[in-house]
């Protein structure tokens, strides 16, 4: 229960009797005590003719999923099943970051009808979003005093990773084409298999003549190649303590997240499987066996939910994490950080057994900041900031080097260089034929 | 799509029914406890010596409600004053009247004071004042404590005072003039009496030097209540008149309260409601609030000025100078076309070979000088920067090579930068 502005109002206005019609002090007072029993009254009744909230039904309508940054809308059905007319204030108590903005509605719903409440949220964070409860605060005919009732009327919408990266892949697929013999720049190297016989059109590479061919035909006939297809790719996303670093007001795991689906996206254009986990102790998520379109929404509806655990994370398990996706040689994607040599011993201790069987990148996702500090040396305090920036990236490079000494390649970037450039390092790998 | 038709929502918030009924046993608790302080205040104060000194109905030690009772039931008329218009109205309605006085807090002026002086024949004052002794009998003084009282001594001229024979010591005294016309009894020393008497043109004065006398407490000590009755019994009417505030006489302009308008006290009260009914109208909160899981999130470059920070509270000059000659000296090397891992000497060389400067002064930047304070570590760190620009304004080649140079098969993933 509680009293409206109005009913706030309604007893200020008690001044004007008092002023105008208290002569005497215990004139006054009387008719201070007159009003306020009005007041009281009239609010009273009020609240004995509001309609009741809690003979509420509700019922919601949310699409399942949206992408971050992006708006959906929210409706709820609010049916009037008490006997009298339900005025109401309508608050759908989403969690704050979902985004809902304003969340009360004013609402008059007849008894027996319907009214809608819709609400446009624009979420702001990654993951589950919740709303659990409705409160209605239902105001008598004067509008003074309110019933008031928290219902429960639970609902969720998952909020997919934003994938920005996606920008990327149009020029990606051009350059995979490049690679493929449906274009007629032909590029050919160790990764590319034989494709076709076509005619010769102007423009085609002459070395790519298939002469015997055009000896068995009347006409020019060219060998066309494409890359090797059916490869395996096996992306593993550390999810443990350091992944939980914001850069550039980016969590590493968000960027992973784009790289994953960058490369995931690409891969799976290019003919390959693409198999993914998320791994810290235990496995946080994972998508295998999924092909195409499939792939991508599966990779989005897993990683949604997904956020950094306070771990360390446990590289002697990923050895096994790959062997049970896959027993073929493989193209393993470990996206993680490089920090110092004392965090990385885990990761170049298993790596050997990686890199026996496939081949292994490691992508790391490195602060703009630090590499800013160590330009800044104007004053005594940025000399010792540029050092201990120039420490932070010796030690990167140190634990790069070991890193491509036990056979791993090595991709690192800001966060919006590094999905593209772990891209590139596919299709260079790709082009070399090293799948 | 969530669908939840069909039946009415389930509803969290308790019905007024609901909350009644599991907050019972704290209301009842609560009113409980009232109920025996109350109990136990009124229990405790029935005990305690509260009250008015003397008052004609305090039944408390200091009271004197015994004596009040005893008059009484030998037939005087005890009429209780609180005023002096009040005692003035009995005495005007009474034929022979005894006054009582007792004023220890000093409410009354000396035109009050001769004002009651002049309203009985008789009048018993006790624990006189400075003032009432200067306006009635200027010629009696204060005593002290007396630690013994004799008999009621050869001053003595009061029948009552005779009649009780003594009264108890360790009360106040007055003093007396030894050739003054006043009457003392139960003299303690030379000049200092319990009781005195005076007789003034319109009154015969009675000053009892101890109000104690009188009390509930002592009435019965040694020959007090015989003084007591013998003092305020000689006639059928007694008025027992203590002063009280409404004797004080109003001086100075009239207070705010009564310059107020009788309107002005209600509507403060009526703004404290509109107080109240705002508080709650802003105050009630529309539902409990939503509670959110909010992941953990550290800011990436803290390692990084945290190990900056140590470095500067440790003057940790040298070791700070190394870390930027190491990725100085590594980054000339790849730019001069060497190794990363080539010797330092090499580096010298080639950097000293392509600027021109002499290899000693390229050494002393990459190698050999030592900052003694922080202005050298500043100006060393300058010369590393002004050797790098250097070096790279002579091998002509730009000063960030493309970001996104796509790696090869052959060269590895560069590391950035």
């Amino acid at each position: 229960m509680t009293v409206s502005g109005r009913f706030t109002l309604l007893i200020a206005l008690g001044v004007v009797p008092i002023v105008l019609l208290g002569r005497s002090q215990a004139a006054a007072g009387g008719i201070l005590a007159l009003w306020l029993l009005l007041s009281v009254g009239l609010g009273l009744l009020d609240l004995a003719l509001a309609g009741s909230p809690r003979a509420v039904r509700l019922e919601r309508r949310l699409p399942a999923r949206v992408r971050l940054g992006e708006t959906v809308t929210s409706l709820l059905y609010v049916t009037n099943s008490g006997s009298r007319r339900l005025r109401a204030l309508v608050r759908d108590a989403w969690q704050p970051s979902a985004g809902a903005g304003n969340n009360r509605t004013p609402l008059s719903v007849p008894t027996g009808e319907r009214r809608l409440v819709s609400l446009p949220l624009t979420p702001f964070r990654r993951g589950e979003r919740r709303v659990d409860r409705v409160t209605i605060r239902s105001y008598g005919p004067l509008g003074l005093w309110a019933r008031q009732a928290t219902l429960e009327a639970p609902g969720r919408i998952r909020v997919l990773p934003p994938f920005n990266a996606r920008k990327h892949l149009p020029s990606r697929i051009t350059r995979l084409k490049e690679l493929d013999g449906r274009t007629s720049v032909l590029v050919r190297g160790q990764g590319t298999e034989f494709d076709s016989l076509r005619e010769y059109v102007r423009g085609d590479d002459v070395r790519s003549i298939d002469w015997r061919a055009t000896a068995r035909h009347n006409d020019v006939v060219v060998r066309t190649w494409r890359p090797e297809r059916d490869r395996r790719v096996v992306i593993v996303i550390d999810t443990g303590r350091t992944s939980a670093a914001r850069i550039d007001n980016e969590t590493r795991l968000d960027t992973a997240f784009e790289a994953a689906l960058l490369l995931a996206a690409l891969a799976s254009k290019a003919g390959d499987r693409v198999d993914m986990v998320a791994f810290d102790r235990r496995v946080r998520g994972r998508v295998q066996g999924a092909q195409g379109a499939e792939l991508l929404s599966r990779m989005v509806d897993t990683l949604a939910v997904i956020d950094p655990e306070l771990l360390e994370m446990d590289w002697a398990g990923v050895p096994a994490q790959v062997r049970a996706i896959t027993s073929q040689r493989a193209l393993v994607v470990l996206l993680t950080s490089i920090d110092a040599a004392g965090a990385s011993t885990g990761l170049l201790a298993v790596l050997p057994q990686l890199t026996r069987r496939h081949t292994v990148v490691v992508a790391s996702v490195t602060d703009p900041t630090t590499v800013q500090a160590t330009h800044e040396r104007a004053d005594r305090e940025q000399v010792y900031r540029a050092a201990a920036a120039e420490r932070a990236l010796l030690d990167v490079a140190r634990v790069a080097a070991a890193i491509r000494q036990q056979g791993a390649d090595v991709v690192t970037g800001p966060p919006a260089d590094l999905p593209p450039r772990l891209a590139d390092h596919y299709l260079a790998l790709k082009l070399a034929g090293r799948l | 799509m969530t669908t939840l038709a069909g039946a009415d929502a389930v509803a969290t918030t308790p019905t007024l029914r609901a909350a009644a009924r599991r907050s019972r046993f704290w209301v009842l608790a609560g009113v409980g406890a009232l109920l025996v302080a109350i109990a136990a205040t009124l229990l405790a104060g029935a005990g305690s010596s509260g009250g008015t000194p003397l008052a004609a109905d305090n039944a408390a030690p200091a009271g004197a409600r015994a004596l009040v009772e005893v008059l009484r039931q030998q037939g005087v008329r005890v009429t209780t004053a609180d005023s002096l218009d009040e005692a003035r109205t009995i005495a005007a309605a009474s034929t022979d009247p005894t006054l009582f006085f007792s004023d220890p807090n000093g409410y009354l002026t000396n035109d009050r004071i001769s004002a009651m002086a002049a309203l009985a024949p008789r009048t018993v004052v006790v624990s006189p004042d400075f003032l009432l002794l200067q306006t009635l009998t200027p010629a009696v003084g204060f005593g002290g404590v007396a630690d013994s009282l004799d008999g009621p001594g050869d001053r003595c001229d009061l029948p009552a005072a005779i009649r009780a024979g003594g009264v108890a010591p360790g009360g106040k005294t007055l003093s007396l003039p030894a050739d003054s016309a006043e009457i003392g009894c139960f003299p303690s020393g030379r000049n200092s009496f319990a009781v005195v008497g005076a007789t003034l043109p319109s009154t015969e004065l009675t000053l009892v030097a101890d109000g104690a006398i009188f009390s509930n407490d002592e009435i019965t000590a040694s020959g007090h209540a015989a003084l007591a009755l013998g003092l305020l019994g000689p006639s059928a009417d007694l008025i027992w008149y203590l002063p009280t505030l409404t004797d004080v006489a109003v001086t100075g302009p009239p207070s705010l309260g009564e310059l107020t308008p009788g309107w002005v006290t209600p509507s403060i009260l009526l703004l404290a409601v509109v107080f109240l009914a705002a508080a709650v109208w802003q105050g009630r909160r529309l539902g409990p609030l939503v509670a959110e899981n909010l992941p953990v999130t550290v800011r990436a470059s803290e390692t990084m000025e945290g190990r900056a920070r140590l470095y500067a509270r440790s003057n940790a000059r040298l070791r700070a100078l190394d870390s930027l000659r190491v990725a100085t000296v590594q980054r000339l090397a790849t730019r001069v076309g060497l190794s990363r891992l080539a010797s330092l000497d090499d580096v010298v060389l080639a950097v000293s070979a392509l600027t021109g400067r002499a290899p000693a002064e390229v050494r002393f930047v990459l190698v050999d000088g030592v900052p003694a304070t922080d202005r050298d570590l500043i100006a060393q760190s300058d010369l590393l920067q002004d050797l790098e620009r250097a070096v790279i304004a002579a091998s002509g080649l730009p000063a960030d090579p493309p970001a996104s140079a796509p790696p090869t098969a052959t060269t590895p993933g560069r590391m950035d930068p």
